[in-house]
């Protein structure tokens, strides 16, 4: 018999590992948000004059908390979608003929997963507070569940979706038709609950809307959302895509 | 003692390839069992489904007394898998990923680091052990595959292709680590090769498979034996097929040779019980036909003059081989 939690720990481990050996993850997860910031944030708030934009507070004070959820989106999502990169490089046999459990062994690489995703969120969160003057410090546990969530569910999606693509082909397609989408109606550049209907539909059923949107309420107060619903929300749809993305690894073979 | 590895008609379909067909056959408990046949046999398939990672489209497979589609789990406690592509995370370094490996195969805690050592020492990469294992050569990361295969002391080891793309010296090396572990660890061992003198040296017991079936079965001794105890190998002076077709036919027309085997034009396989009373009749065969005869040479039968006298085609043609070192070269990358 495996130990589930020893399973569980190494998978975690391995995920771990290999985020801070690649320095270029490191360095790219530092630089990025600082660069959006900068071009797209002061950009806009200096074209502007600094004249106070949705929700009353400048540009760039409106859009650095969807900086800070945008960037655990990427992390969280691309690392869950990586199980594509493990099965091309073989490693994935490897745990697929593991006599530990696939829940144990997937419970920790999602472990992992969110916990780089984090530690990607709390960068960019300390970038935040030393680059913007309006932010509130009392919102920071408020943003760290938002942040939480993010993770949770993206890296889900992307487990989910990498057990049912059998090679990077998909991967383009993907990234096109999934990852850009949520991105661009995550709420972070303009308030997604103005747009017309079928765009709005669409934009409440993104997962990345709610997570944005929690995390500016809790740094500026300008989100558009009780607090409440976007925490049920969060909470839902993580747990959905918690269970499709176990449920798919758990059935997945070499094939 | 019963078999440790029984296949009863076990079959694998992609589409409408029979890539593994009806295959029966059982591995004894101790043993080293080769599986040796052409690309593109099904040897990696067979493996696939005997190790849980493929479900059979028919048939039966039980390792280790379990039944590999109902009690999955059972088998995967009681396995070790070498496979064919490289299967570890080249970003980690070699102790990480064998103690990722102990961890998720069931090593407790406590023995694993001791163990990892051992193993180390025993592929000889102690050295390495903090390096990444993308920095490795092709047959140190084999050499440290082969260290995961082995870190849960599995009762059986699956070792598909153990030595492709690999040179004669790490080849030799390999074996060696094979033959001591079945001796002194009395691990049984299942391997597929398409070097016939791999599955000579180490195998007990061999079958040769070809599109997906299995074509013969038994001790390289045994499987020689039965093709008579000498091979003539006669190159005419000229290439040209239908000339090779005619002698080929006269030879076998006269009935001395139990087998006549057209190797590519130009070339023909004889089987003789004794081969210098054969060659004579040979040239008397070609002066009759007015056909000139380059070169005859004899040998002892191997493996590949068995598989080229069931199938009428080499195991490893000359002319595959460039094709084939792109194949390893993709694999390795
Ligand atoms: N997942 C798959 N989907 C479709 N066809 C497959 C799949 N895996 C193997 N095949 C086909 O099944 C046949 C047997 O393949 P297999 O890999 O078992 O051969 P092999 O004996 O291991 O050959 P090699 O020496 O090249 O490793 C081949 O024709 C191969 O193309
Ligand atoms: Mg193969």
């Amino acid at each position: 018999m495996v130990n589930p939690a020893s399973a569980a720990y190494v998978m975690w481990y391995r995920q771990v590992k290999r985020f801070i050996r690649t320095r270029s993850r490191l360095v790219g997860a530092i630089l990025q948000p600082i660069f959006w910031m900068i071009f797209l944030g002061l950009g806009f708030t200096s074209a502007l004059k600094g004249a106070p934009v949705f929700g009353g507070i400048d540009y760039l004070t409106f859009f650095t908390p969807g900086v800070v959820v945008m960037a655990v989106f990427f992390t969280a999502f691309f690392s869950g979608i990586s199980v594509i990169w493990d099965r091309e490089f073989g490693f994935l046999k490897e745990i697929l003929v593991a006599p530990a459990s696939r829940t144990a062994t997937i419970a920790g690489r999602i472990l992992g997963d969110v916990t780089i995703s984090m530690l990607q969120g709390v960068i960019v969160l300390t970038i935040a507070f030393l680059m913007v003057p309006n932010l509130r410090l009392l919102g920071v546990p408020l943003v760290l569940v938002a942040v939480f969530f993010t993770a949770l569910q993206f890296t889900g999606l992307g487990i989910a979706l990498a057990s049912k693509l059998k090679s990077f082909e998909g991967f383009q397609l993907v990234n096109m038709l999934i990852a850009m989408p949520i991105f661009f109606l995550s709420g972070a550049f303009y308030p997604v609950n103005a747009l017309p209907a079928p765009a709005s539909i669409i934009a409440y059923l993104n997962p990345l809307v709610y997570g944005v949107d929690l995390s500016r309420t809790a740094l500026t107060g300008a989100g558009f959302l009780p607090l409440t619903s976007a925490f049920a929300a969060l909470a839902a749809s993580s747990l959905f895509l918690l269970v499709v993305a176990v449920w798919g690894f758990k059935k997945a073979t070499a094939e | 003692m019963p078999d440790i590895v029984v296949a009863e008609a076990l079959t694998k379909t992609f589409g409408t390839l029979r890539a593994v067909d009806e295959v029966s056959f059982t591995v004894r408990r101790g043993e080293i069992f080769g599986f040796l046949g052409p690309n593109g046999a099904g040897k990696t398939t067979t493996i696939n489904l005997l190790t849980t990672l493929m479900k059979p489209t028919s048939g039966r497979g039980m390792v280790a007394g379990f039944d590999v589609q109902r009690e999955p789990q059972k088998v995967r406690e009681r396995i070790g898998v070498l496979f064919q592509d490289l299967t570890l995370d080249r970003e980690l370094t070699g102790w990480e990923n064998l103690w990722i490996h102990g961890l998720i195969y069931g090593v407790p805690r406590g023995i694993l680091k001791n163990r990892i050592r051992e193993l180390l020492a025993f592929v000889e990469l102690e050295d390495w052990a903090g390096s990444q294992v993308k920095k490795y050569s092709g047959g140190m990361q084999r050499r440290l595959q082969i260290a995961a295969a082995l870190l849960h002391r599995p009762e059986i080891l699956f070792l598909d292709e153990p030595t492709l793309g690999l040179d004669p010296q790490t080849r030799a090396h390999i074996w060696d680590y094979i033959l001591s572990l079945q001796r002194n660890e009395k691990v049984t061992v299942f391997l597929t090769t398409h070097y016939m003198d791999e599955a000579e040296r180490l195998c007990h017991r061999t079958a040769i498979i070809d599109h997906g079936r299995i074509i013969a079965l038994g001790s390289p001794e045994e499987l020689k034996r039965a093709l008579g105890s000498e091979v003539v190998y006669v190159q005419l002076a000229s290439k040209s097929l239908q000339e090779t077709g005619r002698m080929a036919e006269s030879l076998k027309a006269c009935g001395e040779f139990s087998r006549v085997h057209v190797v590519r034009p130009g070339e023909i396989s004889v089987s003789a019980s004794r081969a210098p009373e054969a060659i004579p009749k040979i040239f008397e065969k070609a002066e009759d036909l007015t056909v000139k005869i380059r070169e005859v040479t004899y040998h002892m039968p191997t493996l590949e003059d068995v598989f080229l006298h069931l199938t009428g085609r080499k195991l490893r043609d000359e002319e595959v081989s460039g094709m084939e070192a792109v194949r390893i070269r993709h694999r390795w990358r």
